[in-house]
């Protein structure tokens, strides 16, 4: 270990300010209130706020709110729409129908419509009033392990004024070593330290490979005399258009306070065309009459995207290791059926903080103590309903008829179906090369028109996500050899990255003498990883870039 | 050298603007704050000088009870302690009732220098600092990119077209801050806990014996009529070419052909 840097020693480090982490904090300072502990507690967050990277649909099952803060309506807790009243819609590429039957998982009557951004910066002010130590703008870039690497100690955060070339500037900062009994990762989706943690401590052995899906959502504003804002119908759901049957994905509209609706589309990249462009279809599901006719009038006041860990049960990491363990987006603690994770994900972390305070008692934390984590999350709701959608993610990657029968089999077997475990593949296998033909076919894309106001271009989106980065930083977005990227993903697949991203971060440039160059533009990252799951060559890795960095949601 | 420095809380420049339905202010409920990045380089540029002249570094504001999370920041960048004015009463003021807060406030603070920022990025008034000197009835240097300190005086280099003049002035003075005067530092994160227990003193109007019907809404000579949005600008236009020098040649032809700009 690098002995010049700072240490600073906390009982209990938290890595991201997510829903798993801060329900996690809040029941950890609650137990240890009761047990009447003093304990020191750490959390970093690589957003410029608590909030700032936080971005979700969101329907909220309350179920594990209920459980942390059983007056959490009387605390203020920000909610856009207590009142979901569903439908599920099918489209075509000009109409649709309502589905009739909505399968008992995707009824959400009980549920509240919230913004993840809003609801994450009131459990942190939750916690912050609870003595939880939280850092904003600090990203964790390393994670510290013993001598022989055997047990997670802690995080070192990320050096601070560090310029283009990686010299230091006038106000380079140093980034400390957080050191901790126990490290709790709640990362988020495809999170950059339990990359190197996972191969490190071998916890994604024997498991399915994670699967992912992007999101695009925006809040948008509506007229007041829209007659949406009085409709019975508050949450929509759709699959279909624009994506084809045999693409994972859906879109949804909520209705949301005041005259906002938000909308969005997601997904899966498990998807086979290099040619598809996630942001193209979000586009083009808002221009579908059934949701251009709700946000007609209207105005984008926020945009952002975000992937999500669909895989499920089978996808779901160890959940310790000595010193360590994994909560929320980072243990896959998602359920796909519902649609849902953020329930899932706090009760993860309070399941995890129950666990930690056990580990306390004892002063023991390996992972023979912190299994008490894993063995509640299996004795939990979260098995319960997770189990029952085992086999969800992976019927829905089916082709043609076969992902019916499968889905239907599993509705009447309890999630077994047809084949348990049913397999999955790994996103960044699942592209077709393109022929020869079809690779010189120029995308025959619909122009598409933009207002600037209610349908925007993926900058200008950028710019609507508050997305902002210091300039003058190291490149965040490894590319490993280039070389491929202008030869080898050309040909095969006429760089998907261009199209894939959702904040044109990346671009083909074709030089004077039809030379190929890849320019990154980092500084439009919207943290959504998706560059790093999807590409086929597995030739990007995504890490932090200097902390509060990246986009700036406040209510999406 | 004790240094006083002069902060407010703004809303975050990339925060969703809109304007309220009185139309002479802004809807809030959206917004995120920060510390006035002008004030960020006075900030820094006072915590400088008392790492080479020794002495302490205060930071005044006044505002809600939410501005003493700019406090906090100024604190974990290395100030010594902080005083917000925070009373209901001092809202809605123009600039001046600001300054006349501000310059009552420093009555009771010992200081040999003040730094503001030259203007606060949400009302872009560019009078507190001055107002303030005005008030104190001490020299008032605005616009700095420079200082040094030496033989009992401060000499600062502003900036003006085509130029700088440098300028002189005995203590106590204030001056404001102009980009480039520093690059401010990082909050770190041991700087983070330890502004967590640095005094923070929250007073009121009555503590610094103001009359509450001088500032404020009540107090302002100045009101706002109405808030409009800037006139959407046109859209960039990147010209073409394959080299440098054709890109150049066609912006001339452009500049003189179709704008007629030479």
């Amino acid at each position: 270990m690098d002995q010049t840097r700072e240490q600073l020693p906390f009982d209990i480090l938290f890595v991201g300010a997510g829903p798993a982490n801060l329900a996690s904090a809040i029941h950890l300072m609650e137990l240890a209130r009761e047990k009447k502990m003093k304990i020191e507690v750490g959390m970093i967050e690589k957003g410029n706020t608590i909030g700032s990277h936080a971005i979700s649909g969101a329907i909220l099952d309350p179920i594990a709110l209920k459980e942390l803060i059983p007056d959490y309506l009387e605390r203020g807790c920000p909610i856009e729409q207590t009142e979901c009243r569903d439908n599920l819609y099918f489209l075509t590429r000009k109409g649709g129908f309502s589905i009739p039957f909505t399968p008992k998982y995707l009824h959400n009557e009980a549920c509240l419509v919230i913004s993840l951004s809003k609801f994450t910066r009131w459990l942190g002010g939750l916690a912050e009033e609870m003595g939880v130590n939280i850092f904003p703008g600090f990203a964790g870039t390393e994670v510290l392990y013993n001598a022989d690497a055997s047990c997670v100690i802690g995080v070192r955060t990320g050096d601070k004024g560090i310029d283009k070339h990686g010299k230091k500037k006038s106000n380079y900062e140093p980034g400390i070593d957080l050191i901790a009994k126990v490290s709790v990762f709640g990362e988020g989706s495809k999170g950059s330290l339990i990359r190197d943690l996972g191969k490190k401590m071998d916890i994604f052995s024997n498991k399915m490979p994670q699967v992912f899906e992007t999101a695009i959502k925006e809040v948008i504003e509506i007229p007041e005399s829209s007659p949406f804002l009085s409709a019975e119908t508050t949450v929509l759901h759709t699959f279909g258009y624009p994506l084809r049957l045999n693409k994972k994905g859906g879109g949804f509209l909520y209705r949301l306070k005041d005259n906002r609706v938000c909308c969005g589309l997601v997904v899966a990249l498990d998807y086979q065309d290099p040619f598809l462009e996630p942001y193209e279809a979000f586009l083009r599901f808002k221009r579908h009459p059934l949701i251009a006719e709700i946000i007609q009038g209207g105005k984008v006041l926020q945009q952002g995207a975000k992937t999500l860990s669909a895989g499920g049960y089978y996808t779901m990491p160890a959940l310790v290791a000595n010193g360590t363990v994994f909560v929320g987006d980072s243990a896959s603690m998602l359920n796909t059926q519902r649609l849902k994770g953020i329930h899932t994900a706090m009760k993860s972390g309070m399941i995890a903080a129950e666990a930690i305070i056990f580990a306390l008692e004892k002063n023991d934390f390996s992972t023979k103590t912190l299994k008490k984590y894993e063995l509640g999350v299996e004795k939990s709701w979260i098995k319960d309903e997770r189990y029952k959608a085992r086999n969800f993610t992976q019927a829905l990657s089916q082709k043609g008829f076969l992902k019916f029968m499968h889905i239907g089999a599993q509705y009447f077997t309890g999630g077994r179906g047809l084949k348990d475990p049913l397999t999955i593949r790994k996103d960044n296998s699942t592209l077709k090369t393109l022929t020869p033909k079809k690779a010189n076919k120029t995308k025959t894309a619909v122009p598409q028109h933009f207002d600037g106001t209610l349908y925007v271009d993926k900058l200008t989106g950028v710019y609507l996500s508050g997305t902002k980065h210091e300039e003058d930083q190291p490149c965040h977005l490894i590319v490993h050899d280039t070389r491929i990227c202008e030869t080898k993903c050309f040909e095969s697949y006429r760089n998907p990255c261009a199209l894939f991203c959702p904040g044109k971060v990346y671009e083909i440039k074709e030089g004077p003498q039809g030379k190929r160059q890849l320019v990154i533009n980092p500084a439009n990252c919207l943290h959504c990883k998706t560059c790093e799951v999807k590409d086929p060559f597995e030739n990007i890795t995504w890490t932090c870039p200097e902390g509060g960095g990246g986009p700036n949601y406040s209510m999406v | 050298m004790d240094v006083v420095v002069l902060v407010k809380q703004v809303p975050d420049t990339e925060s969703l603007i809109q304007i309220a339905e009185d139309s002479v202010s802004i809807k809030t409920g959206d917004l995120k704050w920060i510390i006035n990045p002008y004030d960020e380089f006075a900030v820094e540029e006072a915590l400088q000088i008392r790492e080479t002249q020794g002495g302490t570094v205060t930071i005044l504001s006044m505002g809600p009870e939410k501005a003493t999370e700019a406090i906090r920041t100024a604190l974990a960048m290395g100030a010594d302690s902080g005083v917000l004015i925070n009373d209901p009463m001092t809202a809605g003021g123009d600039a001046l009732t600001t300054a006349k807060v501000l310059a009552a406030a420093l009555k009771e603070i010992p200081y040999d220098l003040i730094i503001a920022g030259q203007r606060a990025v949400d009302g872009d008034n560019y009078q507190v600092g001055s107002a303030v000197a005005e008030y104190l009835g001490i020299p008032q240097i605005s616009l700095v990119i420079k200082e040094e300190i030496f033989n009992g005086k401060i000499r600062c280099h502003r900036v003006f077209e085509g130029g700088t003049v440098v300028v002189e002035t005995p203590f106590p003075a204030l001056f404001t801050t102009q980009r480039g005067l520093n690059e401010p530092r990082y909050a770190s994160l041991p700087g983070i806990m330890k502004a967590k227990k640095k005094p923070l003193d929250i007073k009121t109007l009555a503590d610094i014996g103001i009359d509450p019907a001088i500032v404020g809404k009540a107090g302002s000579k100045t009101k706002i009529k109405t808030l409009n949005f800037p006139s959407e600008r046109q859209a960039v236009r990147m010209i073409d070419g394959e080299s440098g020098a054709e890109k150049a040649a066609n912006l001339v032809k452009i500049l003189h052909g179709e704008i007629k700009a030479i």
